[in-house]
């Protein structure tokens, strides 16, 4: 049922952006999603926390809905299954969407085509996000695989 | 100018954004800024370690000679270097938010050529977690940057030679042309990604800066003597507000010594229930309504953690915990420990009920009303007193020894239910307990004047049936225990400048206290003779020691905790917010004694 991808993308979301904040208030990572992508849409810090906590749940459920597609596809599915995806999800993120495609069409991150211009540029996470501390690919890894687990769990539960 | 690497404490100058304080020496080395936070860890702590604190230095390469001011009515420091060369002004402040895109806090270094050409060198070698971690450097799209854990620092040069990165941090060389324009700006980042600041954006924030600081003096309300000095002081105050809270810290430093070399080397960077009564009114009589409006909500709302018994300091984010722990830093000219948090969070000190009920008092003097739960809650405060007062306590000095009976803390305790009494009549606080609150702080004078008085010494002493004086006692015609022209208060007045007398200056008291080593002369405490001088009708005498005391700031006009009398050498934490405080009372008092 396309109605547990749906919460289990709310729910995954939730875990996921627990767990990111859980290791910034640790000291191991600078990540902030909902910064990354609040800054894109507005240079004020306050309102980009805000928009980009709305968001990332609104891409968390958009990823959720692709991973329904997919056990569609397959015929298969199940908290395990959700957590490979997360895996997957999580490495794909970190190095390329993230990585490559973010500094993009990101208005106001660095690139390495960047000169220093006049604009400020927010720093642009590197290969694994990297830039933002040691821990930060293992952090975000453990994240997107409970993410997947938790939308895999859903999926399979509303079936 | 440096001794073993260390500057004199009065060779520093502050700037500050309202969350965190950089100390500039006058050779243009930051040796202190603790990030994001006043009372985070420090990233440059040179300050309390010349090896490995971490520093941002910016100073000519040949040798020089340097002279400095605040630009008027700011926190923004300019420093003047000049060689053989030519001259060139640094302009350093922590640049102000614009609720636009900026980095998290921000340090912006202006470098103008004034005349012929210097060669500049500078260095930035930070050290995160109190010198314990030199992060890990890289190269970011050409920018350099430092990180560790969850903190980062990014530096942005244009005109300032090429960074280059090294074992110990980032440097680079250039020569500052007459009419040539150079910008160095310290970008950070806690807990999110760095924002690298463009060129004509910090520019424009630095300018802002400016601006904000003239805007927000002009709002004072100051018109009497020693203009100046009292603009310098409550702008010194204003470094000192957390603006995330509304809390004041005693000073932005921890550990500068109250005696080289010794152990008396506290962390200051808390907001003591002790300075409340002159926090408030000082804002208040200055004009700074809204900081003293935030100050004294957030220390309603402090306190209610602890309720009815209050603690001696509070958190800035108003957490009711600072426990003391040793850091292995040298410490400044080998003054060790150095101390993180404060361990007088735990002791018992009567005269803090006084304190706040003072500032109570002083707000609603002005014209303010307290919504019927704050009033319950002071009112509970005063049934605590009539319970403790007897008790002994460890006092306003904090002293590590054997607790006892302090007069200074008994003569509080009267204020605290007098001033409960005068609340109540006013409607402000219940008045069921009224008759007890008098009938104890009756009581409690009655103890002060029969225990704490000695005929022989003619003056309040320092404990009750002990012959040793304290100047903390000065307080009690500015704190209203009683008339500034009692017979007995202008006796001790002349007894406390007799035997605590350094010059014009004062020590604050005679006798042990639980520690090692002497210390210098106590600042306040010379304010406060001042100001007693002063409400005793001595206003000549009061007069003199002002201008005295006043000479002996620094060159731009800030104070620390204590100073050496024979040689004028600060000591102690820095700027100190209690020091300023009892210098802006003492100017009012005056110009309220002139006036009369």
């Amino acid at each position: 049922m396309i109605w547990g991808a749906i919460v289990g993308g709310i729910c995954g979301t939730l875990v996921l952006t627990t767990a990111l904040r859980a290791g910034s208030e640790l000291r191991v990572t600078r990540i902030d999603i909902p910064f990354l992508l609040g800054t894109a849409l507005t240079e004020n810090r306050v309102r980009a926390k805000a928009l980009g906590y709305v968001l990332h749940f609104v891409f968390g459920i958009g990823f959720a809905l692709a991973y329904y597609v997919i056990f569609r596809a397959i015929g298969e599915d199940g908290w395990w299954l959700g957590g490979v995806f997360g895996l997957v999800h999580g490495l794909f993120s970190s190095s390329v969407l993230v990585n490559v495609l973010l500094p993009v069409v990101h208005p106001r991150m660095a690139n390495p085509r960047s000169a220093a211009g006049s604009n400020p540029l927010l720093e642009a996470p590197g290969f694994l996000m990297l830039n933002y501390g040691r821990s930060t690919p293992v952090v975000t890894i453990a994240a997107h695989i409970a993410y997947g687990a938790i939308v895999g769990g859903f999926v399979s539960l509303a079936s | 100018m440096r001794t073993d690497g260390y500057a004199p404490i009065a060779d520093y100058a502050a700037v500050g954004d309202g969350r965190t304080v950089a100390l500039i020496a006058k050779d243009g080395c930051v040796d202190w800024l603790c990030l994001p936070d006043l009372d985070s860890p420090s990233v440059f702590g040179a300050l309390l370690d010349a090896e490995r604190g971490g520093r941002f230095a910016l100073a000519p390469t040949e040798p020089f000679e340097s002279e400095r001011r605040y630009l008027p009515n700011t926190n923004v420091l300019e420093t003047t270097f000049r060689t053989a060369g030519g001259a060139v002004r640094v302009t350093d402040a922590l640049a102000l938010p614009t609720m636009g895109f900026e980095p998290f806090r921000e340090l912006t270094r202006r470098i103008e050529g004034l005349a012929g050409s210097v060669r500049l060198a500078w260095a930035l070698e930070p050290r995160f977690g109190y010198g314990a971690d030199p992060g890990r450097r890289a190269c970011e799209n050409g920018i350099p940057v430092i990180q560790a854990g969850a903190d980062a620092v990014a530096l942005r040069a244009w005109e300032a030679g090429a960074p280059e990165m090294d074992s110990a941090g980032v440097r680079g060389v250039f020569q500052a042309k007459e009419g040539q324009r150079a910008l160095l700006v310290l970008a950070t980042a806690n807990q999110e990604p760095l924002v690298f600041p463009g060129r004509d954006e910090a520019e424009r924030r630095l300018d802002d800066t400016i601006a904000f600081w003239e805007s927000w003096t002009s709002e004072l309300a100051y018109d009497g003597p020693w203009k100046d000095e009292v603009l310098r002081s409550v702008l010194a105050l204003k470094l000192l507000v957390f603006s995330p809270s509304g809390a004041i810290l005693a000073a932005p430093t921890t550990s500068l010594p109250e005696v080289l070399g010794g152990e008396r080397n506290w962390d200051y960077r808390f907001s003591w229930v002790r300075d409340a009564a002159f926090t408030l009114e000082a804002l208040m009589d200055l004009g700074a309504d809204k900081e003293a409006h935030s100050f004294f909500w957030w220390l309603l709302q402090a306190s209610q953690l602890t309720h009815p018994r209050l603690q001696v300091l509070y958190r800035l984010n108003g957490g009711n915990r600072a426990p003391e722990r040793t850091i292995p830093l040298a410490g400044y000219r080998a003054s060790t420990p150095v101390r993180v948090g404060n361990g007088a969070v735990e002791q018992r000190q009567l005269d803090l009920y006084g304190d706040l009920l003072q500032a109570v008092w002083i707000y609603v003097r002005r014209g303010h009303d307290l919504d019927s739960d704050t009033g319950k809650r002071i009112a509970e405060m005063a049934d605590l007193v009539c319970t403790i007062w007897k008790e002994p306590d460890l006092g306003i000095w904090e002293v590590r020894n054997d607790p006892l009976h302090f007069t200074q803390s008994k003569m509080m305790c009267f204020v605290a239910l007098d001033r409960a009494c005068l609340l109540a009549e006013k409607g402000q606080i219940p008045g069921d307990h009224v008759a007890r609150w008098r009938a104890e702080a009756d009581a409690v004078r009655e103890f002060v004047e029969t225990r704490c008085y000695s005929d022989e010494k003619r003056a309040y002493v320092r404990f009750a049936g002990g012959d040793e004086l304290d100047a903390s006692v000065l307080l009690a015609p500015i704190m209203e225990y009683c008339r500034g022209d009692d017979e007995r208060i202008v006796e001790t007045i002349d007894a406390i400048r007799r035997e605590l007398g350094g010059g014009r200056f004062l020590y604050r008291y005679t006798g042990e206290d639980g520690l090692e080593g002497d210390e210098g002369a106590f600042l306040a405490c010379s304010f406060w003779l001042v100001e007693a001088l002063a409400r005793a009708g001595q206003v000549g005498e009061a007069v003199k020691a002002m201008e005295t005391l006043l000479a002996r700031a620094n060159d731009v006009g800030l104070f620390a905790e204590e100073i050496q009398p024979d040689t004028g050498e600060f000591l102690g934490n820095f700027p100190q917010g209690l020091t300023h405080l009892a210098l802006v009372s003492a100017a009012a008092a005056l110009s309220q004694s002139r006036a009369a």
